[in-house]
């Protein structure tokens, strides 16, 4: 006759239960991927409407900038287009150059990339990560696993992809690496990062290995991931070991990690 | 003679303006999803980790004064929205939201006794709590790295209880508790 609510107790230990299920089903399997698109899907307009206002604020700041320094920045920027035209042309050049050398030493030929823009919109809320959310997502082509550049240097790595927005994993995010070489000798080394915003570090060094503070670490190419060649730190001191056989090298990212608003997605050119 | 022993100089039962209208459905969701919109806003990278929860506010808010409305389930649903939006384990809010539900709805009874401040020292170790459990939880399930400085949110969410209290009571038409004691 009268239906007996369920204690308070027993739900409560009903909704931990589901709780935890749901962590180890996240964390284990990754089974909640699809389920995470959708809700950030459904989140990412919510969130793109509160922005307005405050990007139309900013925005409406930048509006009376004088009109000499509008001039000024255009006479800059013109300048600076037709000196990196003139890099392009000898770029170009040397790229026609290094394929035929390619096609005479019976090389495939190096794997083209396309470049995606995009803005960051917000770093993430997470405390267990370094993150930011930028405005590119599966519907311009971006997949995860590709690098994110700015124009100094390798900035970090789509991790996850949602239809509008993708989650960039920077750097200086602690379980992220990537392979090196310094430029000087052409070592190869992994570079990790601290958990900080502006250092990076080599972990397990050979005592004897020849890095100097000032050497210049560019992406090897080595792990598939990293197209070669991306400028990533410069090497600002060499601990020696204390307590275990390694050293370890402090180094300085050289993208402006947590600066810039707009990044670049480098991605594989579409193959015919 | 008999005119003053029938008028009471104070009613036994709150009259009129002092009767509490009870909280409506539209006023529990409303007030929490606007509270988790405030939660995400795009905040500064750098004070990221000092971003009160809003939404944990309104809830134990709304499990005092609405039990009926918003409980387990309403936690539950509040913390798995939080993760996805956050981009955590699903289940790392939900379930820190529901601890701290089930120690409000424990000490509900209590907390009528009394007034906000007396309130807000009763619930000022569940925020910085919470934001523990989230971090432990983080810890368990294999997070390497932890940044620490979030415990200082929970501290802000704490501070935040009086005002919050007062603009919510404001909003849903309730007696001001901030000056009155209630005698129990």
């Amino acid at each position: 006759m009268f239906v007996r609510e369920m204690g308070l107790s027993a739900r409560f230990g009903l909704y931990l239960l589901a709780c935890l299920t749901l962590m180890a089903a996240d964390s284990r399997y990754d089974a909640l991927g699809k389920v995470r698109a959708g809700f950030n899907a459904v989140i990412h307009p919510a969130q793109q409407v509160i922005v307005w206002p405050f990007d139309f604020l900013r925005d409406a700041g930048s509006f009376f900038t004088v009109h000499s320094e509008l001039r000024q920045e255009r006479d800059q920027l013109l300048q600076e287009r037709s000196l990196l035209r003139a890099r392009l042309q000898e770029y170009q050049a040397l790229a026609a150059e290094n394929a035929r050398l390619h096609i005479l030493a019976g090389l495939p030929p190096a794997p083209g990339l396309t470049r995606v823009p995009a803005e960051i919109i917000r770093a993430s809320q997470d405390p267990f990560a370094r993150k930011v959310i930028v405005n590119r997502g599966s519907l311009h082509g971006v997949v995860a696993g590709r690098p994110v550049i700015d124009e100094a240097g390798l900035i970090g790595q789509v991790t996850q992809v949602f239809p509008a927005s993708a989650e960039v994993t920077l750097l200086t995010d602690r379980n992220q690496s990537a392979p090196v070489q310094a430029t000087r000798n052409g070592m190869r080394i992994l570079v990790s990062g601290m958990g900080n915003d502006s250092l990076l570090e080599v972990r397990y060094l050979d005592l004897h290995a020849d890095l100097k503070p000032g050497d210049i670490l560019v992406t090897s190419g080595l792990d598939g991931v990293y197209p070669p060649g991306l400028p990533v730190a410069r090497v600002l001191e060499i601990q020696l070991p204390r307590h275990n056989p390694f050293a370890r090298a402090i180094c300085q990212p050289l993208a402006g990690i947590g600066q810039h608003r707009h990044v670049v997605i480098l991605m594989p050119e579409a193959r015919s | 003679m008999n005119g003053k022993s029938a008028a009471p100089s104070k009613p036994l039962i709150p009259q009129g303006e002092q009767l509490a209208r009870p909280a409506t459905r539209t006023m529990v969701f409303g007030s929490l999803a606007v509270a988790f919109l405030l939660t995400v806003l795009p905040w500064p990278q750098a004070a990221l980790w000092l971003v009160p929860d809003f939404a944990l506010l309104v809830l134990i808010y709304w499990n005092i004064n609405a039990p009926r409305l918003a409980a387990l389930g309403v936690a539950f649903t509040l913390g798995l929205v939080m993760d996805a939006a956050h981009g955590l384990l699903f289940g790392l809010h939900a379930l820190s939201y529901c601890v701290a539900t089930f120690v409000v709805l424990m000490l509900r009874r209590r907390l009528d006794f009394f007034t906000v401040k007396g309130q807000a020292l009763h619930l000022a170790p569940i925020f910085p709590l919470q934001e523990a459990l989230v971090l432990l939880l983080g810890l368990a399930y294999g997070q390497a790295q932890i940044d620490w400085r979030y415990l200082a949110a929970g501290l802000v969410t704490a501070a935040l209880w009086v005002p919050a209290c007062f603009v919510l009571d404001r909003l849903s038409g309730r007696p001001t508790r901030l000056d009155k004691v209630r005698s129990g």
